[in-house]
């Protein structure tokens, strides 16, 4: 038989060994060569990291890192907070918020925590400088500028100012 | 003198906005390269043809708007209107690109002209230019930040001096684009671009349309 | 030039005896029991019935592949029912998780939006500039709907490619069953004029979503064009514009993968539309198998140009003899073929050496992945028929 036959029944042969392999190796390392690419998720959808957590009496908020957008992705730039544990919230949220941690209140952040948790979020931002911008009544339209619940908290996002 | 350190400024931001303008030019440079006759050299000329429209467009659009002051400040209403026309335009560039190229390779695909958009019976606009001319009006984010640094500057002369200098920082990363050329050119790829091409541009008569209409997109 | 003219059906291949059948048959039949045969892995009379009878569904399928020589028939059977239950068991777990079809942004903020293989492709150049996955999943399973994760898909995806190259398209992909069932659903063809240029339409569809997705940092595919969102989920809409999207899947739906289907009788949505295929026929240069044509037995009748539902074969590939690289290795063309001249192939060897060895390893190959992945979702589909009862 020619170099070429035999290497190619060869391929063959080893493609049907691979095929055993998939369930009980291959799409295992595969999946963890995928994971350890150090890719991760967009920020425009995961908020992105947590950077600062403010502590109340009852209730934490989280201060994530500002999110810009890449390309040409149809959204503004924002910041997301999340107040948590839902719980532990008074009925009506109106709090100051310092967004960049320099001592001085940039947003006032106002909503309603209804008991029922189907019932859709509405909020109010009140810009307490020119980084933000202000919202009224918003629900949950655009991922730059939202209210929603999302398990044990309840997230906001708020747009930054464009120039 | 801070000069030197402001053009040096403009070319790194351009150097850095390289990524950002390739995708925005991608969806109306990649097709149309492909459906251009094959050959480093032709599509070199394309490539030329193409940057310098754009150039023209953001020269152009940088000097009406500073002379007017509004670069920075122009208000949503009319710079929503004037994207919507741009970005519609740009779709009707695309669909008459498109249309040109089946009939330009029909008559003779060994010619050395790039294919040309007809603008009369007898005379016509090479695509390249056209396409690159709209594609500098259309304000990508780059382009902003560029425009908030130059609007900056002490004169006209300056902020175009600084435009010319953040263009050549981005126009850096379209060189590769120029292996294009290397691409075989049959039925098939240019069939391929020509179709790839009406459906990028029924997105942009969409996004035009959306703005002409108020709504605004790219969250500007 | 090949020219078409009609000759009688000559006699197929001879069937195999019984016993040779079933000896051929049973590492297909170890394997499905190795995959199904878990007592652990389901408590529940349904789940175990399902898997039973998914398990001797896929063995008697392959039996009967080996007794009859005939391979497209048979393996029709088990696409069509992944087509069809596939979406039944995806549905009732989205209804069940989360009451709707539609995917609220609490879920795509929450990364528990399921990763279908078919963005894939649209990822990567965002990927390669900024190491950001524009889909609003998890990389690894975080509860819901999230499933095996972004990773886990795409480790099965790449698995599958290295074994089936574009057979991921006749073995794997749960959505094309539908148009291929569809497809053989009349005795004729009402459209029979297709112009061959509509095939370019997959990769003119994957270029424009690659720059765009890229450009817009979103899958545009899935945003606009994904007929399949008609049967799994889609975003739900929140504005004019989501409703606008989601009137655009419906229509593609109806249009791609029920309507053109039974007039042309081909798969019109995976010949014409889908950028996931086109992206798979490049897997096919790198695929061992292939099918190519004994031009020596060829007459050439032009009956596996008539047969193949994707319009991989032309007057000039037949004179060439070969398929074109969008192939989805289903089998139709060498089912078709009087003279037995479209055969199963291995790269490096004679064309027609030993097509039946090469038929075999392939479909040891194929039908291993297809009980693994695909057997799974029709025993999850048919689990979810059987609560009802058991």
């Amino acid at each position: 038989m020619k170099l070429r036959a035999k290497l190619g029944y060869s391929a063959a042969g080893i493609t049907v060994l691979v095929a055993l392999l998939v369930p009980f190796f291959l799409m295992g390392q595969f999946t963890k060569g995928f994971a350890s690419l150090g890719l991760h998720v967009d920020e425009m959808y995961s908020g992105g990291p947590k950077v600062r957590t403010i502590q109340t009496a009852n209730y934490s908020i989280d201060i994530h890192r500002p999110v810009f957008p890449h390309m040409l992705q149809t959204e503004k730039p924002f910041v997301q907070l999340d107040w948590k544990p839902v719980s532990a919230l008074p009925e009506h949220v109106s709090d100051a918020v310092d967004v960049d941690g320099d001592g001085q209140s940039d947003i006032r952040v106002s909503f309603d925590v209804p008991k029922d948790a189907k019932t859709p979020l509405r909020v109010n931002v009140e810009a307490l400088n020119s980084h933000y911008q202000s919202m009224q009544n918003v629900g949950k339209e655009k991922f730059s500028s939202l209210i929603v619940r999302v398990d044990d908290a309840i997230v906001v996002r708020v747009p930054l100012a464009c120039p | 003198m801070t000069t030197p350190f402001i053009l040096g400024e403009a070319l790194t931001l351009g150097l850095a906005s390289g990524p950002a303008c390739m995708a925005s030019c991608g969806p109306v440079l990649v097709p149309s390269l492909l459906a251009e006759r094959a050959g480093l050299r032709r599509n070199a000329g394309f490539l030329s043809a193409f940057l310098a429209a754009r150039f023209l467009g953001y020269l152009l659009f940088a000097a009406v708007a500073w002379g007017l002051g509004v670069l920075v400040s122009l208000p949503p209403a009319p710079r929503l209107l004037l994207f919507g026309v741009v970005h519609v335009l740009l779709a009707g560039a695309l669909l008459w690109y498109a249309y040109s190229a089946t009939h330009a390779c029909a008559q003779s695909c060994a010619g050395s002209e790039l294919v040309s958009i007809s603008v009369t019976k007898k005379r016509g606009v090479p695509g390249a230019a056209v396409l690159g001319f709209l594609t500098g009006v259309s304000l990508c984010p780059p382009f902003v930040a560029a425009g908030v640094r130059a609007a900056g500057l002490g004169s006209v002369a300056a902020a175009l001096l600084f435009f010319a200098l953040f263009f050549v920082g981005t126009t850096v990363w379209f060189v590769p684009f120029v292996g294009m050329g290397c691409v075989a050119r049959n039925e098939a790829v240019t069939t391929v671009a020509r179709m790839a091409m009406v459906l990028i541009a029924i997105y942009y008569a969409y996004l035009g349309l959306a703005m002409l209409m108020g709504r605004r997109v790219y969250g500007y | 030039m090949a020219t078409k003219a009609r000759t009688p059906k000559a006699a197929a291949m001879a069937p195999r005896t019984i016993g040779r059948s079933l000896l051929l048959t049973l590492p297909i039949a170890f394997w499905s029991l190795l995959m199904f045969a878990n007592p652990q892995r389901h408590s529940n009379r349904a789940p175990q019935i399902a898997s039973l009878i998914t398990a001797v569904f896929m063995i008697v399928l392959f039996f009967m592949m080996m007794r009859t020589g005939n391979t497209y028939r048979w393996r029709r059977w088990f696409f069509v029912a992944l087509g069809i239950l596939f979406p039944v068991g995806f549905i009732h777990t989205v209804m069940v998780m989360r009451g709707t079809m539609g995917l609220p942004i609490e879920e795509m903020i929450a990364g528990r939006t399921p990763f279908c293989y078919l963005p894939i492709p649209l990822l990567i150049l965002p990927a390669a500039f900024t190491k950001s996955l524009v889909f609003p999943g998890s990389i690894l399973p975080s509860g819901g709907m999230s499933g095996a994760g972004m990773a886990g898909m795409a480790g099965l995806w790449l698995a599958v490619t290295l074994v089936l190259g574009k057979g991921w398209c006749s073995y794997a992909c749960f959505f094309g069953g539908i148009e291929e069932g569809m497809a053989s659903v009349p005795p004729r063809a009402k459209l029979r004029k297709i112009d061959p240029r509509w095939r370019y339409g997959p990769w003119a569809v994957l270029l424009a979503m690659v720059l765009l997705s890229l450009a817009l940092f979103e899958p545009a595919y899935c945003m606009w064009l994904c007929p399949f969102k008609a049967v799994s989920e889609y975003v739900a809409a929140r504005n004019t514009v989501g409703m606008v999207q989601n009137g655009i899947f419906v229509v593609l739906f109806a249009g791609l993968v029920i309507a053109l289907p039974l007039l042309t009788k081909k798969r019109t949505q995976c010949a014409f539309f889908c950028p996931f295929g086109a992206f798979q026929s490049i897997f096919n240069k790198t695929s061992v198998f292939d099918v190519k044509i004994d031009r020596t037995r060829c007459s050439p009748c032009l009956l596996c140009k008539t047969a193949c539902p994707t319009m991989s074969l032309t007057d000039e590939s037949i004179v060439r003899g070969e398929t074109l690289m969008s192939c989805m290795k289903c089998g139709a063309c060498v089912d078709a073929c009087p003279k037995q001249a479209v055969v199963w192939h291995i790269k490096g060897t004679e064309v027609a050496g030993k097509p039946e060895r090469a038929r075999l390893l392939f479909l040891y190959a194929a039908w291993a992945m297809a009980v693994m992945f695909g057997g799974s979702i029709i025993a999850e589909g048919l689990a979810t028929i059987l609560h009802v009862f058991v």
